[in-house]
């Protein structure tokens, strides 16, 4: 009896010193960057703002043009870290504020934007933003993990942002005056104030 | 039975019924200019009655006012707001202030029916001095983003809860209840009116 306690204590012993720091989240793993571009542009407001209107744009304009941003999207995004890696940091504030001020008039609106410049638009915001998210990696991130992160949230977000809209104005059924159509077009005219507000004070300081 | 407390207690009791806190930090980041943004529209009484009397108006003009005016108002408010921030001179913006809560007030508590592009103008021409004084006063150290989205929500969120104010002209009393609302709006923008023009001084 005595013996089996004493290995049942030495086996405790060993154990305990052979025991590591269990993690229940692998941020802190090797896998960290990938979770890294995942979640820094979710707590960006200029990337939640931007990415928002972008998706609900496209959204009321019809799956038929929307579907488009699917791939484009995530691909200005991979640009644009490109280029925030060759280019280095460098204020958006201004361009997020014209392409809010844009996004946001056009939604007010209601305007049916043809698809090359829905495109063209959702390149440009994934582009700026891509660049702003990789204008300040540190230089230990890995870069391929950070880019997969943050290609897969832009694709996830900004295809359940438009799914969301087009099921909210019922894009096809809904006439311009339908409530659905109001809170979408005031939402519109929000995102233009804070887009004009923003620019106003990115230019006065 | 006389109720006499000692003049130190009585001291302390009225100290701390008219503390404040204290913020050792100016609001700042994003939280900062998120809470700056949301309560400075709610913080000043000339402004909130300004904003809730927009809503009732356009509820009881009906369409197309009652939805055209959510969708531009904070657009054309954003653009007063740049002036301020930009700090080009507004004249008597106080008074143009409490003039407008006068004013919209008293087009509630009378049901005046303007055509839409003239209630239109009117509004337009007050949203931009409301827009100036918050701008003018904005903290520099508050996140400009973050600014700018609680400044607009607070505004739109005042002016949908006029708007649902605006809905009670359904049924008589309601109606009654919204004229005396917009009286008192008038009353109190006569209040700001006088403070603005230097009577109290």
């Amino acid at each position: 009896m005595k013996l089996n306690s004493a290995r049942l204590l030495i086996a405790t012993a060993m154990l305990l010193a052979g025991g590591s720091a269990a993690e229940a989240h692998i941020v802190a793993a090797r896998l960290g960057d990938f979770y890294m571009g995942v979640v820094h542009p979710l707590t960006d407001l200029q990337d939640v703002v931007l990415w928002t209107a972008t998706g609900v744009l496209a959204g009321t304009l019809g799956a038929a043009k929307g579907r488009w941003l699917i791939a484009v999207f995530p691909l200005g995004l991979l640009f644009g870290l490109l280029l925030g890696q060759v280019f280095g940091a460098a204020s958006t504030q201004l361009a997020d504020a014209a392409m809010m001020l844009a996004i946001g008039l056009l939604l007010a609106a209601a305007a049916q934007v043809p698809t090359v410049l829905l495109c063209a638009m959702a390149f440009a915001v994934a582009v700026i933003r891509g660049a702003a998210n990789g204008a300040d990696l540190a230089p230990e991130t890995d870069r391929l993990l950070f880019a997969a992160g943050l290609t897969c949230v832009g694709y996830a977000a900004i295809t359940l942002t438009m799914a969301l809209t087009a099921v909210f104005k019922r894009t096809s059924s809904d006439s311009a005056t339908s409530w659905r159509a109001i809170a979408v077009r005031a939402l519109g005219g929000w995102i233009a104030a804070i887009g004009l507000m923003m620019a106003s004070l990115a230019l006065a300081t | 039975m006389s109720l006499r407390l000692p003049l130190p207690l009585m001291t302390a009791i009225v100290s701390s019924a008219l503390m404040q806190p204290v913020f050792a930090h100016e609001q700042a980041g994003v939280a900062g200019g998120l809470a700056s943004g949301l309560l400075h529209p709610v913080t000043g009484i000339d402004h909130l009655i300004a904003m809730v009397a927009v809503g009732i108006w356009g509820a009881q003009l009906g369409a197309p006012a009652i939805w055209i005016l959510p969708i531009t108002f904070p657009l054309v408010m954003a653009i007063g707001g740049v002036l301020g921030v930009l700090h080009v001179p507004l004249p008597m913006p106080e008074v143009m202030i409490a003039v407008s809560a006068v004013i919209l007030g008293i087009a509630v508590a009378a049901r005046l029916r303007l055509p839409f592009a003239a209630a239109a103008i009117v509004v337009a021409m007050f949203a931009i001095f409301h827009g100036h004084a918050h701008g003018a006063e904005l903290p520099r150290a508050a996140n400009a983003l973050a600014y700018g989205v609680g400044f607009v929500t607070a505004t739109g969120l005042l002016h949908l809860c006029g708007i649902a104010i605006g809905t009670l002209t359904r049924w008589p009393a309601g109606e009654r209840l919204i004229q005396g609302l917009g009286a008192g709006i008038a009353a109190i923008g006569c209040y700001f009116l006088a403070q603005g023009v230097g009577a109290f001084a």
